[in-house]
């Protein structure tokens, strides 16, 4: 688990005067939870994809724990977040042609020699997320089932921190509620500190924490007492 | 990695045996074209080279090479039967042998010559003997005849209304081994039963019992009925100033140095002297020509393929966008990334590559085959080691086109590639 620190982050896009997102201070104590709320366009995806490294930003710092990944070059971010950071987003991103274990592994098998540790850890996630059949080809799962393999996915490598983007926003009610329980609870047992864009009211209450954006701006922080 | 590849490709089955298919074409075309070309030329060359000079009345010099390399039937003047005298007695001449051609047999060209040219094709025959009397014959290796079999001649060829010669039918008595020249195709007889069946020469008129006039050079045709061959005489290989008109003599001169000499003393007002590899390479240049045509149309093929492929590629690149994005998003390293767009599309240009070679090679293999069977020269389809280099100039090509796309795809950040 680790800690986030953010400090003077400004992210503007060219041609665009304002900045898309500016936040002065934001501190996430390792382990803890934080849901993001925002109207469309408020800068919510664009916070995930900074403190993630998906994008460097025009200014100021992100630190993960003792990691400042705003300095660290693209490569050496890349294998920071494949180590560190367990991504969920709203469009699975799963690859078709694959299986959901084939899935699951796919980025570590790209990046090095899968361990057996890592065998047994895929085919255990996939169980506790709910496939029955790591061998199913993943264009034949529901939605519900592909959020299920890519939450497995973002935990195979055991790491510190659980971003995810809308993670049951393209699901139904039900089954977006299944998702979101299985991130939190998932997110708890290893003591993952876990980001969370949503706008499901449930699922911010289950987190504690919750920051509301505007205009890129933080201009609410609640409940940071209570964050776990 | 390479499961990753695979399933994708398997995801594009369609394109991708589409690129192939269009790569191995344009590549079948030029290995086609250069295997072909050299196949023609070092055949023809090893056909040519078993006759050094070639002797013949003053006409057109790639008649005279093709018709004795080639057995092309051709209807070619005819020199003095001095000359062959002259040359079979010319110190600086190993042997002279003379050929008549104008008759076939079931389309396979009747050739009179005498021992010394089957000796020198064949130094020891495949079976049985050289020829030792008027009526016997000895056969190439291609002709499917068995030793004793008899071969009616025909004059000129069955498709242009040749007649049967009725007054001979030859025996076979032997059988050359395999030259790899026009002649494996050839029936070889003695000249002498030549130029009687035509009713030429001291011979034909001691025949003619009947009183007709005697017949001259070729105009004897209508005395076919007139003449008549003795079948079981003896071979006169002698030839002196009343030998009959021939229409060639190959010469084989003891030295280089004679060969030249030889040449330029039987170029003149009556003869030609010509080497037949020279007149041939002197043709090839004019297929090598033609081969230079064929081979930049073929790589401009090639260009183009290359260029429609890239612009596919960067097409599908763009299409990929998302897929690449997301695979770096999720921990995938940038070098696998580019290990998987390069290698997908190396492995299509290879399998193309591949293809196209089995595809040329085989078609260069049947054009081989059908020329082979009907001038019976032997033409090698080989590859040779300046295609090695052809290869790796396809292979760096390959690489460096199929790293542009590479490079394209790790430009973006992975969160605008996942935008995308
Ligand atoms: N690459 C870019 N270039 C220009 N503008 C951008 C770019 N990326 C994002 N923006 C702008 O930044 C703003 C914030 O975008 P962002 O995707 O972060 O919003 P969001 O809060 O995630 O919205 P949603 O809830 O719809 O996902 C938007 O106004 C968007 O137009
Ligand atoms: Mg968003």
């Amino acid at each position: 688990m680790l800690a986030l620190d953010i400090a003077g982050l400004e992210m503007r896009f060219p041609g665009l005067d304002t900045p898309v997102l500016s936040i002065d201070k934001l501190h996430l104590a390792a382990g803890g939870g934080l849901a993001i709320t925002g109207a469309s366009g408020s800068g919510k995806s664009t916070l995930v994809n900074v403190v993630t490294g998906l994008e460097r930003a025009t200014q100021g710092s992100v630190s993960w724990g003792e990691t400042e990944i705003t300095r660290l070059p693209t490569g050496r971010r890349d294998a920071f977040r494949a180590a560190h950071i367990g991504l969920v987003m709203q469009d699975f991103h799963l690859f078709p042609g694959l299986s959901a274990y084939e899935n699951v592994v796919l980025p570590v098998r790209l990046a090095r020699r899968l361990k057996p540790a890592e065998r047994e850890r895929a085919l255990h996630l996939l169980e506790i997320t709910g496939i029955a059949r790591p061998g199913q080809p993943i264009e034949t799962l529901s939605r519900g089932e592909m959020q299920r393999v890519a939450v497995a996915r973002a935990l195979l490598s055991k790491p510190g921190v659980i971003v995810a983007d809308e993670p049951t926003a393209s699901l139904d009610r039900r089954i977006g509620g299944e998702v979101a329980d299985l991130i939190v609870r998932l997110a708890r047992a290893e003591g993952a500190t876990l980001l969370v864009v949503t706008h499901d009211p449930a699922l911010v209450e289950r987190i504690g924490r919750h920051i509301v954006l505007d205009g890129g701006r933080i201009v609410e922080d609640a409940g940071k007492a209570e964050a776990a | 990695m390479m499961g990753f590849i695979l399933a994708d490709l398997r995801r594009f089955k369609g394109g991708a045996l589409a690129v192939v298919v269009l790569i191995a074409l344009s590549v079948a075309l030029s290995v086609a074209v250069t295997l072909q070309e050299r196949a023609v030329r070092l055949g023809s060359a090893r056909a040519a080279e078993k006759f050094d000079l070639v002797v013949g009345a003053a006409g057109s010099e790639t008649q005279l090479a093709l018709s004795a390399v080639f057995l092309q039937p051709s209807p070619l003047p005819l020199m003095s039967g001095a000359v062959l005298e002259k040359l079979a007695r010319d110190p600086r001449v190993s042997f002279a042998a003379p050929v008549g051609f104008g008759d076939s047999a079931d389309g396979r060209p009747v050739v009179g010559t005498t021992t010394a040219l089957v000796a020198a094709l064949s130094p020891t025959l495949a079976e049985g003997a050289v020829f030792a009397r008027l009526g016997e014959a000895v056969i190439g290796a291609d002709v499917p005849m068995r030793l004793g079999a008899k071969i009616k001649p025909m004059h000129g060829a069955a498709d242009s209304g040749g007649h049967t010669h009725v007054e001979l039918a030859y025996t076979v008595r032997g059988r050359m081994a395999p030259t790899g020249t026009a002649w494996d195709r050839a029936i070889l007889v003695p000249i002498r039963a030549v130029w009687q069946l035509h009713g030429m020469g001291a011979e034909a008129e001691h025949a003619h019992d009947h009183g007709d006039e005697a017949p001259d050079g070729a105009a004897a045709e209508d005395h076919d009925h007139a003449v008549h061959v003795e079948a079981d005489a003896a071979l006169d290989e002698h030839f002196d100033a009343e030998t009959p008109g021939i229409p060639a003599v190959l010469v084989k001169p003891k030295t280089m140095g004679d060969a030249y000499r030889l040449r330029q003393e039987y170029r003149g007002e009556t003869t030609l002297a010509v080497f037949p590899a020279e007149v041939l390479t002197r043709l090839y240049a004019t297929l090598g020509d033609a081969r230079s045509l064929l081979l930049a149309i073929a790589i401009a093929t090639q260009a183009i393929v290359v260029a429609a492929i890239l612009l596919v590629t960067i097409m599908h690149v763009g299409a990929r966008r998302r897929q690449i994005g997301a695979l770096r998003a999720f921990g995938a390293p940038r070098r696998a990334v580019f290990a998987i767009v390069w290698g997908e599309l190396f492995l299509l240009l290879l399998a193309g590559f591949a293809l196209g070679l089995a595809i040329g090679y085989g078609a260069a293999r049947a054009i081989s085959a059908a020329l082979a069977s009907t001038t019976a020269v032997h033409m090698p389809v080989e590859f040779a080691r300046a295609d090695l280099s052809l290869a790796m100039w396809f292979a760096a090509l390959a690489v460096l086109v199929s790293i542009v796309p590479a490079l394209s795809a790790l430009r973006l950040s992975p969160a605008a590639a996942l935008r995308a």
